[in-house]
């Protein structure tokens, strides 16, 4: 009985979901009564000017900080009352987000001994994130690409249904921007929600089906990449642009949305 | 039917069972130990802790006819103390920077909140972390104090009798332990309280070794007895508790030292439960 409920919660309830969700900071509100939902099986891009309020959104959707106002819902249910939470989602929120004296191997496993996960999902992911070979090396000594490397195996070691990355490629060589692009389309397509922030709007342009954009704390836009690009472009511009290359108009759409927007801007 | 996919070899990953307070444990327990600092500071306070009895029974030993008739009766009546107390300081000096340093590290590197994100009831976590490390200290304290108090029986003996067989010195011997684990504990309440790591090791220090002797320089006995219930002054329930000077007796300090862990261990988890990570 308790497994039907779970079901139709989980059938019903959007993957993230956001209600109302207000955060300040003094006389500063970050974020401004958003209002989103974020679905399963899709890659939803999360786009606005720095200081627009894409991490604080993301630290709480994961509880990290608690809404003056309005709710963060996973699965339809706040954060803090998931069970073995890493299981639902997994967030990689910054680089080097782990103590630099451990290894990665007793970093993960630290993580799946908290969430009662078998001890041979650590070398799964370790495996998969290609970290398989440096896995007993204090962590403190590894590059910016395998930190975000270690991250991303953090995030996954739950098999969650909802990925959260904040910044993924930041740092990145090419070899590992690639591969995280396709990570995430892979994930997606597996049926999981991914929410992926960025200020690089090449990348959301060929990687996010879906995008999210806001500015100052509020959300300017929701919709498909190519709905953005069409809806935000200069009609003349879009008109002459061949498909294949439309793609590569989000920035221009990008800039035309946030305009009004910018925390800092050079006058 | 299996379903690999990309993030997995087989079937989903599922937590084995509801995950619960010895998963927490278990978690802290494998962070704590895989870290060489962890293991650095217990040698430090073993080596200081065990090198000091020796040296201060075997001077105490050595020049016991030359000394004063009432320093000779101190001796006899707290051997054990002469024996435990000498690397007290030292030990409490490890334990407190290892203590403050297992929480503030996790705020320093980010590691907060990967902890948080796996256990988002926040008391939850500080409670596994204490629980884990108190355990670890007094099994790691007690494994000083049960060879120091040996050896130092067997440089005493000539002067004084200590005997395992009785209960003063049963209960100094369990208290090394406890008074350590509390000095952990003091340690990382404030670390969790105030989440840097020098900020926290010199108000630790400050507690320990500053304002005791602040506080005995206010006139008359009120002094005296602060400085007495600080917590480095509630040592005495590691000794016999037969000395002259003793304003409290180890029962009372045994007390007093356990009000301390709770007021700054209650105030740790209200901050943590408040403060955003």
């Amino acid at each position: 009985m308790p497994k039907n409920t779970e079901n139709l919660r989980r059938g019903h309830a959007p993957a993230i979901e956001a209600r109302g969700l207000t955060k300040s900071y003094g006389s500063k509100t970050v974020v401004d009564g958003l209002d989103f939902q974020v679905h399963a099986g899709r890659v939803t891009g999360f786009l606005g000017p720095n200081g627009a309020g894409k991490s604080t959104t993301m630290r709480l959707l994961l509880g990290l900080e608690r809404p003056d106002s309005g709710q963060a819902l996973i699965e339809g249910r706040p954060y803090a009352e998931l069970t073995a939470p890493l299981s639902h989602v997994g967030a990689l929120l910054e680089a080097k987000a782990f103590h630099k004296g451990r290894s990665a191997r007793n970093h993960l496993l630290a993580l799946a001994q908290s969430q009662a996960l078998p001890e041979r999902r650590v070398d799964e992911v370790l495996d998969l994130v290609g970290l398989h070979d440096v896995a007993g090396k204090r962590a403190g000594g590894y590059s910016l690409g395998m930190a975000q490397r270690l991250g991303i195996a953090a995030a996954l070691l739950g098999d969650p249904r909802i990925v959260l990355l904040d910044e993924p490629v930041n740092g990145l060589d090419p070899e590992g921007v690639f591969w995280i692009r396709n990570l995430m389309k892979r994930l997606a397509a597996e049926g999981r929600a991914v929410l992926v922030s960025s200020h690089l709007m090449n990348e959301m342009a060929v990687t996010a089906d879906h995008l999210m954009v806001i500015g100052r704390g509020r959300l300017l836009a929701d919709c498909g990449t190519a709905e953005f690009i069409e809806r935000h472009t200069d009609p003349a511009v879009y008109a002459a642009t061949p498909d294949v290359a439309r793609p590569a108009l989000l920035e221009e759409a990008f800039m035309r949305l946030t305009a009004s927007a910018v925390e800092y801007s050079a006058r | 039917m299996t379903t690999a996919t990309l993030t997995r070899a087989g079937d989903a990953v599922r937590p084995t069972h509801r995950p619960g307070m010895t998963d927490l444990m278990r978690s802290e327990w494998t962070k704590l130990r895989s870290l060489r600092s962890t293991w650095w500071s217990l040698a430090a306070m073993i080596a200081v802790s065990v090198g000091f009895t020796v040296a201060a029974c075997a001077v105490y030993t050595h020049d016991f006819t030359h000394l004063d008739a009432a320093t000779q009766t101190e001796f006899r009546q707290d051997t054990i103390g002469l024996i435990l107390q000498p690397g007290v300081q030292f030990a409490s000096l490890a334990v407190s920077v290892l203590g403050a340093m297992l929480i503030t590290s996790e705020y320093s590197t980010g590691m907060i909140r990967a902890t948080m994100l796996a256990e988002p009831r926040r008391t939850r976590a500080l409670l596994a972390k204490a629980a884990t490390f108190a355990l670890f200290v007094y099994v790691f304290s007690e494994l000083i104090a049960i060879p120091s108090f040996f050896i130092g029986s067997a440089i005493t003996s000539a002067h004084a009798s200590v005997s395992i067989s009785d209960p003063t010195n049963i209960r100094a011997i369990l208290s090394f332990g406890l008074f350590m684990t509390a000095m952990g504990l003091i340690a990382l309440s404030i670390g969790a309280i105030v989440r840097h790591t020098a900020a926290a090791v010199s108000l630790v220090l400050a507690l320990h070794f500053v304002l005791p002797g602040v506080l005995s320089l206010i006139p008359g006995t009120v002094g005296k007895h602060l400085s007495a219930a600080m917590p480095q002054g509630t040592s005495v329930v590691v000794s016999s508790g037969h000395n002259a000077g003793n304003l409290y007796t180890p029962a009372q300090a045994g007390l007093i030292l356990a009000a301390w862990v709770v007021v700054l261990g209650g105030a740790a988890l209200v901050s943590v439960k408040r403060r955003d990570v």
